[in-house]
């Protein structure tokens, strides 16, 4: 037996303490993971320095609305925008699925080139993406996911659209903040609706962040008055109007996790207080065969950070299993498509419960550190 | 040829404060002890024969008053030196073994030794040593709830000699034991004073357990009277 194995067999003496409290710290980590995860999920992902050079002008009425695509010619001359591309929001299944968790939008290539510039292509090319009418563009993560590659079919049936698309892939993209989307040829959908004459959005990408309002100005000045007029925003305020949809979620999962926090501290300080109490006695007997302070002090911050720590790794693996193995996808009906438990926020939740581990421990050593031996050893147990 | 004594206390006072009222436990003791002297602390209820042996032990201090041991001024350590020292040059017995529930004898026994810089085998038969002094070294992988009250205080003095302290002291060994594990440990307590050196203070209620020292002291109302 050495100092560890020790703490180790001391830690474990009572097996339905250590049972409530690993399996209360490990509850409480997965809640927390989650909730984590959710508000990553739901709120927008960190804003690219391409992100804030791009603008959406959209249907002031509503974003269902389509706009005109003569606006194209208007937009082009408004000076400040590099480059503009019409961007409709296809919503079609892909396959036989019922619901689909990536988006596919119509754009048109040549434009679109100069718009998303922090992507690159990892397979195939571009050229031929602009070449092939059929064509499309898709997004890494997509790929992955549906085991596909160049010059596979990807097949979406149309939901808002009255029209099937049957698409090869020319290209992979990968290093946007949304690795997911399929980009296709808008001609496709100006043949399905009657020659086209109309677009979902707009999407430019303006010189440089400064001029950014004056071009959202402009253009929405353009058409005020018009029979559409349109709504212009930056890409990111465009995603932040979405969230607002979702009510304050970082405001609520905060508060639902330091709830969370709270009752885990409160659980893994009572179950300490109580370990040591029991061993009052036995930690006075210590005293008196030499043991001091300090090494008491870490018997039972070992004790306190092993079990917090136990019920952590526990928590944070399971939740991060379960999501990853879950298919939550179907489960929200497409409302939730990624639920990536990323490092950083398993990390979060660990530190969290070394930290209660590590608090909880204070208040029982600091009362067997001021124990004298002799009271101590008067303690019935 | 009066021998050094190992043990040296001079006008010793432990008052207790209890409100406006001074309770005296130990009121002016001087007692020399020599090594492997057996000496029994005897005297009722209250009057200060546990304060005495803790005090002398360094597990409590003295309102006023000299202890040294070994030439050693106890009350001149602070926290940490005299937890080293009791560690390297006391043993304890208490009345109820106090022993470790979770760990075997050997482990138990083993305990004051992880303070030390010993290795693992050299540990190890330190603590079947002593083991098999008190008897016990075919129960060495037992734990106390399968022990017998006699075969756990008998652990009890393996875990206070395994260090090799000159003291050892015991605070109502026999307290908890039927005659015979009794007679068994105050042998043994008997043998480490005569045969392996050490020097034993023990209290005690029973004049037969008294009957097994060198030596017995009377204590009332916190003065040594005999
Ligand atoms: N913490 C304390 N506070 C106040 N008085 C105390 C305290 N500890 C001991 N005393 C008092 O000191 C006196 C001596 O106590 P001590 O425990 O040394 O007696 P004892 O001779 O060992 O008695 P017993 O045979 O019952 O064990 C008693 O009067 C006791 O009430
Ligand atoms: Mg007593």
């Amino acid at each position: 037996m050495n100092l560890l194995g020790f703490i180790a067999r001391n830690a474990l003496r009572n097996r339905r303490r250590v049972l409530l409290t690993v399996s209360s710290v490990a509850v409480s980590c997965g809640v927390l993971v989650t909730l984590q995860t959710l508000q990553r999920e739901l709120t927008v992902p960190p804003e690219s320095e391409g992100a804030s050079l791009r603008v959406i002008a959209r249907n002031k009425v509503s974003i269902a609305q389509p706009l005109p695509a003569r606006q194209l010619a208007v937009i082009e001359r408004i000076p400040g925008i590099v480059a503009v591309s019409p961007f409709t929001f296809f919503g079609g299944l892909y396959a036989d699925e019922k619901a689909t968790g990536f988006a596919q939008f119509g754009i048109d290539p040549e434009r679109f080139r100069g718009i998303m510039v922090e992507g690159r292509i990892v397979a195939g090319d571009y050229e031929g993406f602009v070449a092939d009418r059929n064509g499309c563009m898709v997004g890494s993560d997509t790929v992955e996911r549906y085991k596909l590659k160049v010059g596979d079919h990807m097949r979406f049936t149309g939901t808002f659209y009255p029209v099937d698309l049957d698409l090869r892939i020319s290209a992979v993209f990968k290093g946007t903040v949304d690795d997911r989307g399929v980009f296709f040829h808008h001609k496709l959908l100006d043949a399905a609706t009657d020659g086209g004459g109309t677009v979902g959005t707009w999407y430019m990408r303006v010189e440089s962040a400064g001029v950014a309002p004056r071009v959202i100005a402009a253009v929405d000045k353009a058409f005020e008055n018009s029979s559409a007029e349109v709504r212009t925003e930056t890409e990111r305020a465009f995603q932040m109007g979405f969230m607002s949809m979702l009510g304050d979620v970082k405001a609520l999962t905060l508060s639902v996790s330091s709830v969370v926090v709270f009752t885990l501290m409160l659980v893994t300080m009572s179950t300490m207080s109580m370990a040591i109490r029991e061993r009052f006695r036995e930690l006075a007997v210590l005293k008196a065969l030499g043991f001091r302070r300090r090494e008491l002090f870490s018997f039972i911050l070992a004790e306190s950070f092993g079990l917090s720590f136990a019920g952590a790794v526990l928590g944070i693996a399971g939740t991060w299993l379960f999501w990853s193995s879950i298919n939550l996808q179907k489960l929200t009906a497409g409302f939730l498509i990624y639920f990536e438990v990323t490092p950083r926020i398993m990390a979060m939740a660990g530190v969290v419960a070394a930290l209660l581990g590590i608090v909880s421990a204070i208040a029982p050593a600091v009362a067997v550190a001021r124990m004298s031996v002799v009271d101590g050893l008067k303690t019935i147990d | 040829m009066a021998a050094v004594p190992i043990v040296r206390v001079r006008d010793l006072f432990k008052i207790y404060r209890q409100g406006d009222l001074d309770v005296v436990a130990l009121n002016g003791v001087s007692i020399d002890i020599e090594p492997r002297e057996f000496v029994v602390l005897m005297g009722p209820s209250g009057s200060g024969k546990s304060t005495l042996l803790h005090i002398v032990a360094g597990i409590d201090r003295a309102t006023r008053g000299a202890v040294s041991v070994q030439g050693i001024d106890v009350a001149a350590l602070n926290e940490s030196q005299l937890a080293d020292w009791r560690n390297q040059n006391v043993g304890f017995v208490f009345q109820t073994f106090n022993l470790i529930p979770v760990l075997t004898a050997r482990e138990n026994v083993e305990l004051p030794l992880l303070l030390t810089r010993m290795r693992g085998d050299e540990r190890r038969r330190q603590v079947e040593t002593a083991l098999r002094l008190v008897g016990l070294d075919d129960r060495m992988h037992h734990r106390p709830d399968q022990l017998s009250g006699g075969q756990q205080q008998r652990v009890a003095i393996a875990r206070a000699l395994v260090t090799d302290p000159a003291l050892i002291v015991a605070d109502e060994p026999t307290g908890n034991l039927d005659a015979k594990s009794a007679a068994d440990v105050l042998s043994i307590l008997r043998i480490l004073a005569r045969d392996s050196g050490k020097t034993v203070i023990m209290v005690t209620h029973d004049p037969k357990a008294a009957a097994y020292g060198t030596r017995s002291l009377h204590l009332e109302k916190g003065e040594i009277v005999a």
